[in-house]
């Protein structure tokens, strides 16, 4: 829509106070942050799969370490490795289940600390054989037990502590074995199982993240589907309650004499854009449509989707179409597997073209014709067409090498109820 | 939750091509060491690679078995061509980079044959193969139990992963599920406030237009008057704050009776008034006693202030002249004045707040308005609202 660029009482629309009137307000931002936060469920879980995946090494770490004791010049320093190792391994994991969603700062680098001193010592208890990658055991454990704590610190944490570790030993091993034909490929092999686990790692909690983040916002938007014709949304409702906040603050002032009347021109204009937002907030609210919304709250849709409803139409279709037209939208998208891709997707809905009014009990015929740019025919997901089946009857075509539907959807004529 | 699968599938296979290119590039990085393999065997053994990293890649893309299995093949196939080329005594690197390859390049295949019973045979039965024919391959090499426990170990790493993420997905969706209902009751609540607010229309547009007298800076209002009537509307806006729903019979100069139905001629007069404080003189003409259901009144007397604080700005004469006349089903308002007008395609009508202020309101209660000017000749704005 489109927004005077000043209001009825002449006071221009500033930047600040047009903006609030758009999603990406104090709201919605709020609105993210809880989700960022939100994002996190189920990762306790992952969390502990990581565990059981850095215990299952530790053990064959163990049992290699057993196998080679004979061969040790100096048994108790690697020994004394393991025992650290076991230790920290074990009190970590029980802090970091008592503690929940995210470990301190203190709590993390004593743990690193404990981890370089467990590497430390294996370094010195394997030194004097100069065959670093066939010996050392309880410091490639140490290396890859950053797991631990994968769901309960940033992935740029971890990344760089398993960076700093790994160049460690990396250093440890050009020092202490000489570069030959035969010890080299064990030690690109110990270096590659103590690093690439956690990079593995580290991927897939963020992906697990996205994936519940992803989850989230599609459900959230889900629940417009069982708005009624015209809403207001989520967002615009605190909006309004916020105007309401600031007008009654800006007349208890002058109620009180705390601004003296005639009021500073600074004071008028604050007076002027409250009024403006107030009354574009009472009348513009009820135009909208749930499909509105639903784009407009959500992070994934909002990114690239444009909707073009100037009469309103999308408020007529029922629940089970909004449903798969939704969906229909949601998985052209959802292929988007990097944000900065340029795949958007245009949804006209309207205008109604037939010209004679129907008969009472005759449906309404609605045209919805989407336009998309970088969705290629033979990517989209098979039951994006089932999605569109349940608006109504499609035809897809290509326009400018990307996909187009225009799809006949029949409503009830609002007339007639 | 199908949509919720999807992802997961997507994220396996992302996982097994993050993990399978990972431990690919660690075996290829031995088997590149010199005197690692025969020279003239990388012409057979770098193709195999090349492969394996491909169908490790699109493996990452769809979610067809298909590049599972290339993946199986190519990395079986380099397995068997190193043993074959380095049958009696291996050197260290063509051991590493085998073992890299059984116990972790295929084993990245395990992390999508996780999803399903089906799938779950079926990685069983890649796991058997694998060691079966590792240790064929390689056979007479130094150290074979070594070699099936690392390669059971790459296999239960990968498969752990697998079946972890799995069954973490399910868990997510039902607290997402649970989280979404909440929201949907949230959202009927919102809209419920949101409605309470907006029908509090009485409240709001004696709100407006105090604010809209405090935007000109209380000029030409007598100062205890308005912040009385400040006070009144500061007073009701508390009100709708904390829960209640006021309806307030008067502020200031208006008379705002929420009553079903009211005469319009009384609250024409205090229109009147408050302009006449501004500098706008309105007359009135035509008739002064028609009855309007409280909400199309409050649209009407709203559309048609809203025209004369246009007349008042835009025009540059201070009268204007409002007819009302009335039939059997509507009620029109002439607001018309002799300023220096204006052609419509020139000004956008958005420009006046017109379209918010007038034509909004008014198609609310099933009215409309149209818009009549040229440059030098005044202009006439028509309002209809049912009766």
């Amino acid at each position: 829509m489109s927004f005077p660029n000043e209001n009825t009482l002449g006071a221009a629309i500033t930047a600040s106070n047009k903006r609030s009137l758009l999603p990406g307000g104090p709201a919605s931002r709020a609105r993210r942050q809880e989700n960022q936060h939100r994002a996190s469920l189920g990762t306790a879980f992952i969390g502990i799969g990581a565990a059981l995946v850095v215990g299952v090494r530790a053990i064959y770490g163990f049992s290699w370490f057993v196998s080679l004791w004979g061969t040790y010049p100096q048994p108790a320093l690697a020994l004394s490795a393991w025992i650290v190792l076991i230790a920290t391994l074990v009190t970590i994991f029980i802090v970091s289940r008592v503690i929940g969603d995210h470990l301190p700062d203190w709590i993390y680098l004593a743990f690193v600390a404990l981890l370089a001193v467990v590497i430390v010592l294996d370094i010195l208890a394997v030194w004097e054989l100069h065959d670093f990658g066939g010996h050392a055991t309880a410091s490639l454990t140490a290396a890859m037990a950053l797991l631990i704590v994968i769901t309960l610190r940033g992935p740029v944490d971890i990344l760089v502590t398993s960076g700093v570790l790994g160049a460690g030993i990396l250093v440890a091993m050009v020092l202490s074995t000489p570069l030959t034909v035969e010890t080299t490929p064990q030690l690109i092999t110990s270096l590659g199982f103590a690093v690439l686990p956690v990079i593995i790692g580290v991927s897939v909690v963020t992906g697990f993240r996205r994936m519940v983040q992803i989850e989230l916002d599609r459900v959230l938007v889900q629940s417009t589907i069982s708005a009624p014709r015209f809403a207001v949304g989520m967002m615009a409702s605190e909006e309004l309650a916020r105007l309401d906040l600031a007008a009654e603050e800006l007349l208890d002032s002058v109620a009180t004499g705390r601004n003296p009347l005639p009021l500073e021109p600074k004071v008028a204009s604050v007076a002027a854009s409250l009024a403006t937002e107030l009354r574009l907030h009472l009348i513009e609210g009820r135009r909208e449509t749930w499909l509105y919304h639903a784009i407009s709250e959500s992070e994934m849709l909002g990114r690239s989707v444009a909707l073009v409803d100037k009469s309103s139409l999308a408020g007529l279709l029922d629940a089970n179409q909004r449903d798969g037209l939704l969906a229909a939208i949601w998985l052209l998208l959802s292929d988007n597997v990097k944000t900065t891709t340029d795949r958007t997707v245009n949804v006209q809905v309207g205008p109604i073209t037939s010209a004679a009014d129907p008969a009472i009990g005759q449906k309404l015929l609605v045209p919805v014709v989407i336009t998309t740019t970088g969705v290629t025919r033979n990517r989209v997901d098979p039951s994006t067409w089932d999605a569109m089946r349940r608006v109504g009857r499609y035809s897809d075509s290509t326009q400018d090498a990307s996909l187009r539907v225009d799809i006949e959807c029949f409503v009830d004529n609002p007339a007639d109820m | 939750m199908d949509q919720i699968l999807k992802e997961r599938d997507r994220l396996l296979h992302r996982t097994a091509r993050t993990f399978g290119l990972s431990f690919t590039t660690i075996s290829l990085l031995c088997l590149v060491v010199p005197g690692a393999i025969p020279p003239e065997s990388y012409l057979v053994v770098l193709p195999l690679y090349a492969i394996l990293a491909v169908s490790q890649y699109f493996m990452g893309r769809s979610r067809a078995l298909g590049w599972p299995a290339g993946v199986f093949v190519a990395g079986l196939a380099i397995i068997a061509v190193i043993a074959f080329v380095e049958n009696r005594v291996p050197t260290p690197a063509a051991m590493s980079a085998v073992s890299q390859i059984a116990a972790a390049a295929i084993a990245c295949v395990a992390i999508v044959l996780t999803t399903s019973r089906r799938r779950l045979v079926a990685l069983g039965v890649a796991l058997l193969l694998v060691i079966a024919l590792t240790l064929f391959f390689t056979f007479g090499w130094p150290n074979p139990v070594g070699t099936v426990l690392l390669v059971i170990l790459g296999w239960v790493l990968a498969s752990i992963v697998g079946i972890w993420v799995n069954a973490g997905v399910p868990q997510a969706a039902r607290r997402i599920a649970s989280i979404g209902r909440a929201h949907r009751a949230e959202r009927q609540a919102s809209e419920m406030e949101a409605q309470r607010r907006q029908s509090a229309r009485l409240l709001h547009d004696t709100v407006l237009a105090t604010l809209t007298l405090l935007a000109h800076s209380g000029v030409g209002v007598a100062p205890a008057a308005l912040q009385q009537q400040a006070a009144d509307d500061a007073r009701l806006l508390r009100q709708l704050r904390l829960g209640a729903t006021p309806t307030p019979q008067s502020s200031g100069d208006y008379n705002l009776e929420p009553v079903e139905e009211t005469v319009l001629g009384t609250t024409l007069e205090s229109v009147k008034q408050r302009f006449g404080r501004m500098g706008l003189e309105v007359s009135w003409h035509g008739t002064g006693q028609v009855l309007l259901p409280s909400d199309v009144l409050d649209a009407f007397l709203l559309a048609l202030a809203e025209c004369l604080e246009n007349v008042r700005r835009h025009s540059g004469v201070t009268e204007a002249h409002v007819t009302i006349v009335d039939d059997a089903t509507t009620v029109r308002a002439m607001i018309t004045d002799a300023g220096v007008g204006f052609t419509l395609d020139d000004v956008d009508s958005a420009r006046l707040g017109f379209k918010e202020s007038v034509v909004g309101r008014l198609k609310e209660v099933g009215g409309h308005a149209r818009l009549f000017s040229a440059p030098g000749s005044g202009t006439t704005v028509v309002l209809e609202v049912p009766r």
